[in-house]
């Protein structure tokens, strides 16, 4: 009986597991590009004032954090972003999306 | 565990209903005693099935332990490989050679298409336009080097597809605060060109009078360009410093704003652009080029010379939540010099000619008035502007004009519009009747 309790008990764990790997690929993700919390503010603040003057804003959810990347360093030149705050507006936008 | 449970309670009744037997058996006579015997024979015959149950469960519950841990693993196995799909549909959907963030390649597809109808009281026939589809490619290593490239693809007249390179350039960021660029970029005069003629930005169809094709307005140029962004307290200045190949001697003598492959002469064109942004919203811009131009060669007893071309101009934006107000203003001058009207023509001499083209331009999103899920899409826009050119009939006669839009644009999204609208164009040559367009069309940015 207790044996089969037991079994029980390891199959609870086993489908805990199981959740918790298919939730580890995005969580992994995120922690090797953990955002700096200060960097993400400051890039939400240069993203309303900057991304919105030649034409509407997109949401951070359009994009994939790669494809932010190279938009927002192509905005860098189109805007003439200084380079640091196009990095803060990347950091954000990856931390929104 | 239930059928261990029922063996157990099975044997203890049998012993019940045994014992009472058996004791009256002893009191009573022999002769029930093989009755018993028999009784007890076959019990132990029940008895033995029922064991024989009892393993074949154990078996059975022993298997379904065993298909379980098979489901787990089997389970396990299916998570490694969604995990595994998972990267590999995000790799494929925005490739790169490794994952996300540690490739140092990337690439991006963007670009947009538009597609429309002109109806028209001039001259020319109600049209649907072909539109254009331009897509756009971006390269990018690390964070050295952005290569940008975007064609232009139309239908002509004919039907035949044009093809076109509007920029194809390499960004070299060397600073913070300075980009390199060589290649064939778009023109950093003014706002117009470089930042809101792809039809998903313009707020109306086609461009202010001046500012597109035969015009004062810069298209593109090959060269090099520094560029960037430098802050000042809250406020930022931005600069643009090129030399590129510069303008030609075109159409009737005009002057022809386009990157050529290759110079028409050893004077470079040098262009720049100040910008100076107060406050996020406000940006006010001054702009110069200046170039030497070459005539056309031709017949006749004069040879061609080369003209001066200065140009300069103004420009401000000011975008706040619902609000975009744009202004802008050119004027270029082109000596006069000896040219061809076209190569193999006579060689004459051209009068100065002076290109002045302004626009001002009003939209405002109705999401500033209202939260209504339609109505908040709508944009109201009016643009007001003039082309005026001086020391040739020709182009005058095309193309000078003072020129209305009124439009309304529905925002489907933040880059896709649809727009429809009114132009009426007032040309300034005398006897040139004055034309009303109807245009609407569809817009994606991607
Ligand atoms: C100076 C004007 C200007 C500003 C400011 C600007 N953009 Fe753009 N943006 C453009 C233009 C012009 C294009 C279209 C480029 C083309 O078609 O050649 C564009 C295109 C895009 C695209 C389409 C994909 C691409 O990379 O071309 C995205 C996404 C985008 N911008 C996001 C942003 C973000 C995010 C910001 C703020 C960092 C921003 N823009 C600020 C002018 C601007």
């Amino acid at each position: 009986m207790t044996n089969r309790l037991c079994n029980n008990k390891s199959y609870v764990w086993a489908l805990a597991t199981v959740f918790m790997l298919l939730a580890t690929p995005s969580f992994a993700a995120d922690q090797t590009s953990k955002p700096d919390p200060a960097q993400t503010a400051r890039g939400a603040k240069a993203w309303a004032a900057n991304c919105a003057r030649c034409h509407n804003m997109r949401s951070p959810k359009e994009l994939t954090d790669e494809e932010w990347a190279i938009s927002v360093t192509h905005m860098r030149v189109r805007a003439n972003l200084p380079g640091n705050v196009a990095d803060d507006i990347i950091a954000f936008l990856k931390a929104s999306n | 565990m239930n059928t261990k449970k029922y063996l157990l309670r099975t044997a203890f009744a049998g012993s019940l209903m045994l014992f009472p037997t058996l004791a009256f058996g002893q009191t009573t006579n022999n002769v029930s005693i093989e009755a018993l015997l028999q009784r007890i024979e076959q019990m132990e015959q029940e008895l033995s099935g029922l064991k024989a149950q009892v393993k074949q469960a154990n078996s059975k519950a022993d298997s379904a332990n065993q298909n379980a841990a098979a489901a787990i693993e089997k389970a396990e196995t299916a998570t490694q490989e969604a995990k595994t799909a998972k990267q590999e549909a995000v790799r494929t959907a925005s490739p790169s050679t490794t994952n996300n963030n540690g490739s140092d390649t990337k690439w991006h597809l963007a670009g947009y298409a538009d597609a429309g109808l002109v109806i028209t009281d001039g001259d020319g026939q109600d049209t649907f336009t072909s539109g254009k589809f331009n897509p756009m490619f971006h390269f990018q290593y690390k964070d050295l080097v952005l290569f940008e490239g975007e064609l232009e693809f139309t239908t002509d007249s004919e039907g035949k597809t044009d093809v076109e390179l509007e920029y194809s350039q390499f960004d070299i960021f060397l600073h913070d605060n300075a980009t390199l660029v060589v290649g064939k970029y778009l023109s950093p005069v003014g706002q117009f060109q470089e930042r809101l003629h792809p039809s998903w930005i313009n707020k109306i169809q086609g461009a202010p009078a001046g500012f597109a094709h035969d015009g004062v307005q810069p298209a593109n140029d090959i060269g090099a360009q520094l560029r960037g962004g430098i802050p000042l307290g809250s406020a930022v200045l931005t600069y643009v410093l090129a030399v590129g190949n510069g303008p030609r001697i075109g159409h009737e003598g005009g002057i022809e704003l386009e990157a050529s492959g290759n110079d028409d002469n050893n004077n470079k064109a040098v262009t720049g652009r100040i910008g100076f942004l107060p406050i996020a919203n406000l940006e006010i811009g001054a702009s110069f080029l200046t170039a030497k131009a070459d005539g056309i060669d031709g017949m006749g007893v004069f040879t061609p010379s080369n003209a001066d071309f200065f140009l300069w101009g103004v420009d401000g934006a000011f975008t706040r939540g619902p609000w975009d107000a744009r202004f802008e203003y050119l004027n270029g001058e082109r000596d006069s010099l000896f040219s061809a009207h076209e190569p193999g023509g006579d060689v004459e001499l051209l009068p100065m000619m002076e290109l002045e083209a302004w626009y001002t331009q009003l939209a405002y999103r109705l999401s500033g008035v209202t939260e209504h899920p339609v109505l908040r899409n709508f944009e109201p826009v009016v643009r007001y502007g003039e082309f005026i050119i001086v020391g040739s009939d020709e182009l005058r006669e095309e193309n000078a004009q003072k020129r209305l839009n009124v439009g309304l644009n529905y925002w489907l999204a933040p880059s896709i519009v649809a727009k429809g609208g009114v132009e009426w164009r007032n040309f300034k040559v005398v006897g040139i009747s004055s034309e009303t367009l109807y245009q609407f069309q569809f817009a994606y940015g991607f």
